[in-house]
């Protein structure tokens, strides 16, 4: 909110710098955006007579001036302006004046002629014309009254000010106008306020004999206060008007709209002006609108209203929004003659609900939903009329209109001092709460430890002690709070299972050359239709959001292999020889919600590689080791989800849990994320690992007899799996087998087509004796049987 | 001729030998020669028995003085030969030691998990619990426990994602700490890690998604001074001692008093410069004592306990920690850029 400084200092001094001013408030709870010199950084700008005007020889254009700015000697200025001449009051800039955005002005010489300043225009001062409509905007300006020569033109511009640019906390809609921030001020720098003293003098006829006013639905409109002003007499406002409605970035329309708009700026109410002369029968009601309801607002618009909305209407209909918008018919115009001034509070949520609906946004609005206190629309009002009283701009009619069927109390809170020390962790003297408290409008009564404190009736934001602990602690100042250690009780700090779960697989992860991406959590339905799931797919129904950023961010993730996909995709279109990626994140499924209500969420591992010795058989090493940290040992069952390499996918598997698939990404699934590169991907469920994961316990003794290895070359049929193979050499072995590994396959033409030679090393040993040849023939007759007969695979040694 | 004279040619003869060997086998040689069970020294011990009961012991004495002269010399030339030709041998398996090879790939965690972990590092030491709760929450957690009914203006500011009228997508971590304050008995000190959701359009500085680290602790006699202790801990461990950091009054509906909290500026030190906005602070988080409301509401004696509560976005630290000035890069999982950071 910008405010002018001139204006604030009507109501309190502001004995600071502006740098000052802005840090002082910033410490005490106002953020402040900027400060603004209005005048652009103007300095030596003064007011100058011309006295002779000759052309300059040579030029067509130049003429030279001589120029009492009030100095001992007449200043001689060269000009280009076509409307200069003798006798004229003009702005000068002075030998080493600066204009505003820093233009520096220093005496020269112009075409032979000594000229020791500048004559200036409006544009070169920057001057606003609605705040100095005669100016113009071409050529020279010229002062239309009288001014002293030499004195600063910046005060007579109306640019002699700051704009303070005020970021309003949420809960201090009072702070939205300059009492608001004046009374702020006085507290913050420790000067006095001073309230406006409200006055208005009444004309002849009474405000019954002009209007009705009826409030149908008091709990949208908890209070309506009005006043008539009669024989309206339309004009512009005066330059101190404009000046500070400009400050706050405001256009000047006419002294009664100016008017309206001033008490917004001042007292922070929002209030409407009624032409009464088109109010059909003179009759205002504050209503529910019907549903359906059709009204005209102010911009012209045609608006359809539902029975929630809150309508000001005169005998006949609708005629406008309360606090969002008047309506077309009663606007303020050249020929009103009687006016209504309005000013109400209205419900909040409800101004809320009808702005969003309708998708109307307005400073009413805006100050309406965070909040108008109904405690102080009198005095606004009143403030309008004394306005109307010095602007001369009507008579006001005698009485008001006051609808405040249920006045809210005074506000008391009581507080402890001690207990408002301990919550500050600052030991605040007792008599500086009670001065900050004054300060800032609080009635405040102290016995002993217990402050009575009533709270003024602008303020709703209060709800208790912890509040006056705030107040109190803001103005006496933040930095007094010291810094203490926690004491009490200790507790032991500790991350969550999951947490450290995540933190050992991603240890592993890295150590062996993995980097850790993150995406979004949402994604698009068109990206997962790209992994060609099967229609009844669950993962094909993620959960939508009701209000997305787009489409491709409309669901929640229920499945972390697009955004992998994506991100492979973009390592290899940007020249990434190689990438090992993982990603640990939740994935959402809505289809069997919690006791809650809630989704479930499914911490999941991604993993991803493309490029240097990657292959299936890595990323299944990689995720094995992962599963075997947690001490799960799992079997290989070929296939996995569709988006795989039907032939190089698998699952890792034990008993009927599956705790993970790997696999080469498809190539059609390759060609729909634009990945020129073969890459291999993994998922693993961490929740299932989590759950499953057991805990090292005692470690095995060590062994303390000799091992007994022998080496098995099988030929066996291509279409063998050695999985499984190994699975039942394993179980043929028996007990005695210590470890069983294949460290060899061949294919050529020694051992013929369609076939392969597969070695492995076998160890056996025993825990309590030292193994005998009889022992360890025994078993490898078994394993060579198996081999033999279920696979026909021809032992070569 | 004696066995004195033998002893000595011996003697003399091993002494040039051993002088003029080369090599360890050669020594072993040697050695075999004069001690070895067909040596010298052994066909003169042999030789003994032909000798009176009175010349024994003498030439015994003197034929075992000149087997520890000798071995004792071998030994000195065995280790002498040993040191040259491991010299030699290391000598020889000399490499270029310069010489490139491939490095093993060495990955890293995501920046903002760096981050984290680091935050989590130093708060359980400090004793707080790591609590993660459900990134889709009922609104009943994420807004009015947190002082923020239906309706309430305040909402508006965080952006948020609806999944029904009951459900969004968490707008900060503060729900975990109510489902904590609802379930746990104080002294509470929890800190509550995770992705949370505005809905922020996508750009350097804004992202939907993005993470977020509250605290909480909830005791007796808890004071703002205590929060300013506990953060001032956790921001020297970050920044180091020279840091320093400002309270400033500000206003979040779960707290009250509520403070903002700046650390000076890194870039000018406090000095005024474009990223500070000439204020010479940076602002970090927010902070405050816990609302009286909201515990009560989260069924805790607000007349017996008070708390503090933090929150601070992560993004922000890591980008200022990694002078990373997009955040989008962030999520765009680039290799060449994560592969920079540890």
């Amino acid at each position: 909110m910008k405010v002018s400084m001139n204006m604030l200092r009507e109501y309190v001094e502001i004995p600071v710098s502006p740098k000052e001013y802005e840090a002082k408030m910033i410490m005490s709870g106002t953020g402040v955006e900027g400060v603004e010199d209005i005048s652009g950084g103007m300095e030596k700008v003064v007011v100058g007579r011309v006295v002779t005007c000759n052309p300059v020889e040579n030029s067509d254009h130049l003429k030279i001036c001589t120029v009492d700015v009030g100095a001992e000697e007449l200043l001689q200025i060269v000009c280009g302006a076509p409307n200069v001449a003798a006798g004229q009051l003009v702005p000068v800039a002075l030998d080493g004046s600066i204009l505003p955005g820093g233009v520096k002005i220093k005496k020269g010489k112009l075409r032979g002629n000594m000229s020791e300043g500048m004559l200036c225009s409006s544009t070169e001062l920057k001057v606003p014309v609605e705040l100095y409509p005669s100016i113009g905007d071409k050529g020279l300006l010229i002062f239309n009254e009288e001014y002293p020569v030499g004195s600063d033109v910046r005060p007579i511009l109306g640019i002699d000010d700051y704009t303070v640019d005020f970021e309003i906390l949420a809960n201090r809609p009072d702070c939205l106008c300059a009492i608001g921030m004046a009374r702020e001020t006085a507290a913050a720098l420790g000067t006095e306020f001073h309230a406006p003293e409200l006055t208005v003098k009444e004309s002849d006829g009474r405000i019954e004999d002009e209007v009705t006013v009826r409030v149908d639905d008091p709990d949208l409109c908890p209070r309506y206060t009005a006043r008539v002003i009669k024989n309206v007499r339309i004009a512009p406002s005066p330059m101190w008007m404009r000046k500070y409605l400009h400050g706050a970035g405001l256009r000047s329309i006419n002294n009664i709209v100016d008017i309206t708009n001033y008490i917004m700026l001042e007292y922070g109410h929002p209030m409407h002006a009624f032409d009464l002369g088109m109010v059909r029968d003179r009759q205002i009601i504050v209503r529910r609108a019907h549903e359906g309801e059709k009204i005209t607002t102010l911009d012209s618009v045609d608006r359809v209203l539902r029975s929630d909305d809150l309508a000001i209407c005169d005998a006949i209909s609708a005629t406008g929004l309360a606090g969002i918008m008047g309506g077309e018919e009663s606007e303020i115009t050249d020929k009103t003659t009687t006016v209504m001034f309005e000013c109400a509070s209205f419900d909040r949520t409800a101004i809320r609900l009808t702005s969003r609906a309708l998708g109307m946004r307005t400073e009413s609005s805006g100050r309406f939903e965070r909040g108008v206190a109904a405690k102080t629309t009198m005095e606004a009002l009143d403030r309008a009329c004394m306005l109307v009283n010095m602007l001369d701009a009507g008579d006001v009619a005698q009485g008001v209109i006051d609808i405040y069927p249920n006045p809210k109390p005074a506000q008391v809170i009581t507080a402890s001092v001690k207990n408002i020390q301990t919550r500050a962790g600052v030991q605040i003297p007792a008599e500086a709460m009670v001065d900050v408290l004054a300060k800032l409008q609080f009635g405040v009564q102290r016995d002993g430890d217990t402050l009575t404190v009533t709270v003024p009736d602008f303020r709703e934001d209060l709800d208790g002690e912890a509040d006056i602990c705030e107040e109190c602690l803001r103005i006496y100042g933040y930095d007094h709070i010291g810094a203490t250690a926690l004491r009490g009780e200790t507790t032991q700090g500790a991350i969550s299972p999951m947490k450290h779960l995540k933190n050992t697989l991603g240890g592993i992860l890295q150590g062996l050359g993995y980097l850790e991406i993150m995406n979004y959590s949402f994604t698009g339905l068109k990206e997962i239709a790209k992994l060609g799931l099967p229609e009844d797919d669950l993962r094909n129904q993620p959960m939508p959001i009701r209000n997305p950023l787009g489409e491709d961010t409309a669901v929640m993730r229920s499945t972390l292999a697009c955004d992998m996909l994506k991100t492979l995709a973009f390592n290899m279109n940007h020249s990434t020889e190689e990438a090992y990626l993982y990603e640990i994140a939740a994935v959402f499924s809505h289809h069997t919600p919690t006791k809650e209500g809630l989704p479930v969420e499914t911490q999941t591992l991604c993993i991803g590689a493309y490029g240097g010795n990657t292959d299936f058989y890595s990323v299944r090493a990689t995720v094995e080791a992962l599963l075997r940290s947690q001490g799960i040992s799992c079997e290989v069952v070929a296939g996995a989800d569709p988006y795989y390499h039907p032939g190089r996918c698998a699952q890792l598997v034990r008993g009927k849990q599956v705790f993970a698939q790997i696999g080469e990404v498809h190539p059609t699934v390759r060609d729909r994320f634009d990945m020129p590169k073969r890459a291999v991907m993994a998922e693993i469920n961490v929740q299932q690992l989590l759950e499953y994961s057991s805990p090292m316990n005692a470690m095995k003794p060590l062994p303390r007899y000799p091992a007994v290895s022998r080496d098995l070359a099988l030929v066996m049929n291509e279409c063998i799996a050695v999985g499984p193979l190994m699975a039942d050499m394993r179980k043929a072995a028996g007990n005695l087998l210590e470890s069983i590994a294949m460290f060899d396959v061949y294919r050529g033409i020694q051992v013929g087509a369609n076939k392969k030679s597969v070695a492995f090393a076998l160890t056996f040993r025993a825990s309590d004796r030292t193994l005998t040849e009889p022992d360890v023939q025994k078993a490898m007759d078994k394993v060579k049987k198996v081999c033999s007969e279920k696979y026909e695979a021809n032992i070569r040694g | 001729m004696s066995v004195v004279d033998t002893l000595r040619e011996i003697r003399a003869q091993a002494e040039q030998e051993l002088s003029q060997l080369e090599n360890t086998s050669a020594l072993e040689t040697l050695r075999v020669h004069i001690l070895g069970k067909k040596g010298e020294l052994t066909a003169l011990l042999k030789g003994m028995g032909k000798l009176s009961a009175e010349e024994r012991p003498v030439v015994g004495a003197q034929i075992n003085e000149a087997r520890e002269w000798i071995t004792d010399r071998i030994n000195q030339r065995l280790a002498t030969l040993q040191a040259a030709e491991r010299e030699a041998a290391l000598k020889s398996e000399a490499i270029d030691v310069t010489e490139p090879r491939e490095l093993p790939r060495v990955g890293s965690a995501h920046p903002i998990t760096l981050v984290m972990d680091e935050l989590i590092e130093c708060f359980t030491g400090l004793g707080f619990e790591v609590l993660e709760g459900p990134e889709v929450e009922l609104d009943h957690y994420n807004f009015e426990l947190m002082n923020l009914p239906k309706n309430h203006p305040a909402r508006d500011a965080q952006d948020t994602f609806y999944m029904d009228d009951n459900i969004v997508l968490r707008t900060h971590t503060s729900p975990m700490q109510a489902r904590a304050m609802l379930t746990m008995k104080p002294p509470i000190r929890i800190i509550c890690p995770g992705r949370v959701y505005r809905a922020d359009e996508v750009d350097a500085t804004h992202s939907p998604v993005f993470h977020q680290m509250e605290g909480l602790v909830i005791d007796e006699n808890v004071s703002m001074s205590d929060l300013r202790g506990t953060l001032e801990a956790f921001v020297r461990k970050l920044y180091g001692d020279d840091i320093k950091l400002r309270f400033r009054p500000s206003f979040f509906p779960f707290t009250e008093p509520s403070a903002e909290v700046d650390l000076t500026c890194s870039a000018c030190s406090g000095k005024g410069c474009r990223i500070c906005k000439e204020t010479g602070w940076v602002e970090v988080l927010g902070s405050g004592m816990v609302n009286p409301k909201v515990l009560e509401m989260c069924g805790i004696d607000s007349t017996k306990y008070s708390g503090f509560a933090f929150g601070i976005g992560l993004e922000r630290i890591a980008m200022k920690r990694y002078g990373i000035t997009d955040m989008r890069l962030l999520y765009e999982g680039d290799a060449r850029l994560l592969s920079q950071l540890r």
